[in-house]
């Protein structure tokens, strides 16, 4: 999705007939496709593996349908982390005080497209991954910080989210002039505010070593995963960002039919 | 550094600067959609947690109190922004849609189809017509001491009889190995949860039997104080978070 002051004209040329500022929407919707094929693999294996090797982590099936899971997801993690933020990084825009504001506009749609990828990240990450952590845990007994939703929901899902929101603000950052001029309040703390929720992961499991069994939900030391998610409501602030510049763009370019 | 709306370029867009705003109007809504259902959802899955999983959890005494009081933080917090920014009345009602969207897709992929929960011992509370007149008082009245006093209050009160409708039948009486139980009770004792069994389940604790019919109406009416306590306390959390400033440095 990164494109540079010097590539402006290219971009601003589509030839498969979407509007300037929707340059990026087909890589958008892949990154969706993506991610739902990603996150529905993992709930598809889980139903098939988890009941008949995830109960109990000392058996040697755990090792290896599990545990194996867990490192290939560390390696994933790893490659796609230094891949994204590498390449958003070194392909950053040099020139940004010529930026045109066609470009800056398109810009600001590719920024909310990243941002929305986070979100769908966040979603699956909190919502649904997050829940079901409760309903296995009903039928398993923990006997590891690495049950079978576990591996997937903090070692694998956290991070992800945690990387595509990094990837949100460091495109802000490196493309658009009023976020490499001053640092979001807003865009940091929806990004940053979300990361403690991983962070949070080493508190909680520290708390059930106290109390392996017991998975009362709402008890305080989940509350820590709690704070950290009130942050993404800074995206209202980033909305407000947004639009505002966005007007202001909007005055300088001329209206076509 | 603040960004500040240049009030004097307001007018009506024509063309392709009006589907230009459209376009960035959907991309918004996805956005917003996973948002909400994934932080809201998360905040009070940890917070209400048992009291909305499980049937034999939603008792007199706390269910009514700590649902609405937790459930109208994120609709007060997205109000301040929703409202106050961009006149729409909707605020409370999306995040409480988002909520259910994402309630809903987890009981029956995570519990039922996955650890075979019936979906009956598993259904969401909602908490929809709260939301619907909290969004329509504030947009009637543009007043947050109101919409705070008023609309806190109908959000908590309105909670219980809303899902009578859902939950009333497995209220009803049985008897079971010559004790009296209820048929959610029923189903906590047969399908076995080894992280939540029932001896730590916190339903109807102290007296309250003592107080018969109106223990409901008491936490009703608690929770209704609460949450106009609750309401403009996030309404601030969420102008707070809402911050437009550029720092120079983290």
């Amino acid at each position: 999705m990164a494109t540079t002051t010097e590539h402006v004209s290219l971009s601003t040329e589509n030839p498969k007939s979407l509007p300037w500022y929707l340059i990026d929407l087909p890589k958008y919707l892949k990154g969706f496709g993506v991610l739902t094929v990603i996150y529905v693999s993992l709930r598809l294996y889980q139903g098939a593996f988890a009941i008949e090797h995830g109960l109990d982590s000392s058996e040697p099936a755990f090792e290896q349908y599990w545990m194996r899971l867990f490192y290939i997801e560390l390696v994933i993690i790893a490659a796609v982390a230094s891949g994204f933020w590498g390449y958003l990084w070194l392909s950053r825009d040099r020139q940004l005080d010529q930026l045109a504001p066609k470009e800056e506009i398109r810009r600001y749609f590719t920024l909310t497209m990243w941002i929305s990828i986070y979100t769908f990240a966040v979603y699956w990450a909190g919502s649904y991954f997050a829940e079901q952590d409760n309903s296995w845990h009903q039928v398993a007994i923990r006997d590891t910080p690495f049950t079978a939703n576990h591996i997937i929901e903090f070692y694998f899902n956290f991070p992800l989210y945690v990387i595509l929101g990094g990837c949100a603000w460091l495109y802000a950052r490196t493309r658009l002039p009023l976020y490499a001029k001053g640092i979001s309040l807003p865009l940091t703390l929806a990004v940053f505010g979300p990361f403690m929720i991983l962070v949070s992961v080493g508190f909680n499991e520290w708390g059930h070593t106290f109390w392996f069994r017991e998975e009362f939900f709402a008890a305080p030391i989940h509350w820590g995963f709690v704070i950290g998610v009130w942050f993404a409501l800074g995206v209202g602030g980033i909305l407000l960002q947004g639009v505002t510049r966005l007007i202001e763009l909007l005055d300088k370019i001329e209206d076509a039919e | 550094m603040s960004a500040q709306i240049p009030i004097s370029t307001f007018k009506p867009y024509r063309g392709e600067k009006a589907r230009l705003a459209r376009a960035y109007d959907y991309l918004i809504l996805v956005l917003a959609l996973f948002l909400f259902i994934g932080s809201f959802h998360l905040h009070f899955a940890l917070t209400v947690g048992d009291w909305d999983f499980w049937v034999d959890w939603k008792d007199r005494q706390w269910w009514p109190l700590v649902t609405p009081l937790i459930g109208i933080t994120f609709p007060a917090a997205v109000q301040a922004v929703l409202w106050d920014k961009f006149r729409l009345p909707l605020g409370a009602t999306l995040c409480v849609a988002a909520l259910l969207i994402g309630t809903w897709v987890t009981r029956v992929f995570a519990y039922h189809y996955w650890n075979y929960f019936p979906i009956n011992m598993v259904l969401p509370a909602t908490m929809i017509p709260g939301a619907l007149v909290l969004d329509t008082l504030l947009m009637l009245t543009n007043s947050l001491t109101i919409t705070s006093i008023f609309g806190g209050a109908a959000f908590a009160l309105l909670f219980y009889p809303t899902n009578w409708p859902i939950f009333g039948m497995f209220h009803q009486p049985v008897e079971v190995a010559n004790s009296q139980l209820t048929i959610a009770d029923l189903f906590g004792f047969q399908y076995i949860r080894t992280g939540m069994p029932e001896y730590l389940r916190i339903i109807e604790r102290g007296t309250l039997r003592t107080y018969g019919q109106y223990a409901t109406p008491l936490s009703a009416f608690c929770s209704a104080l609460l949450c106009s306590l609750m309401y403009p306390l996030w309404w601030h959390i969420g102008k707070w978070f809402a911050d437009t400033r550029y720092l120079s440095k983290i």
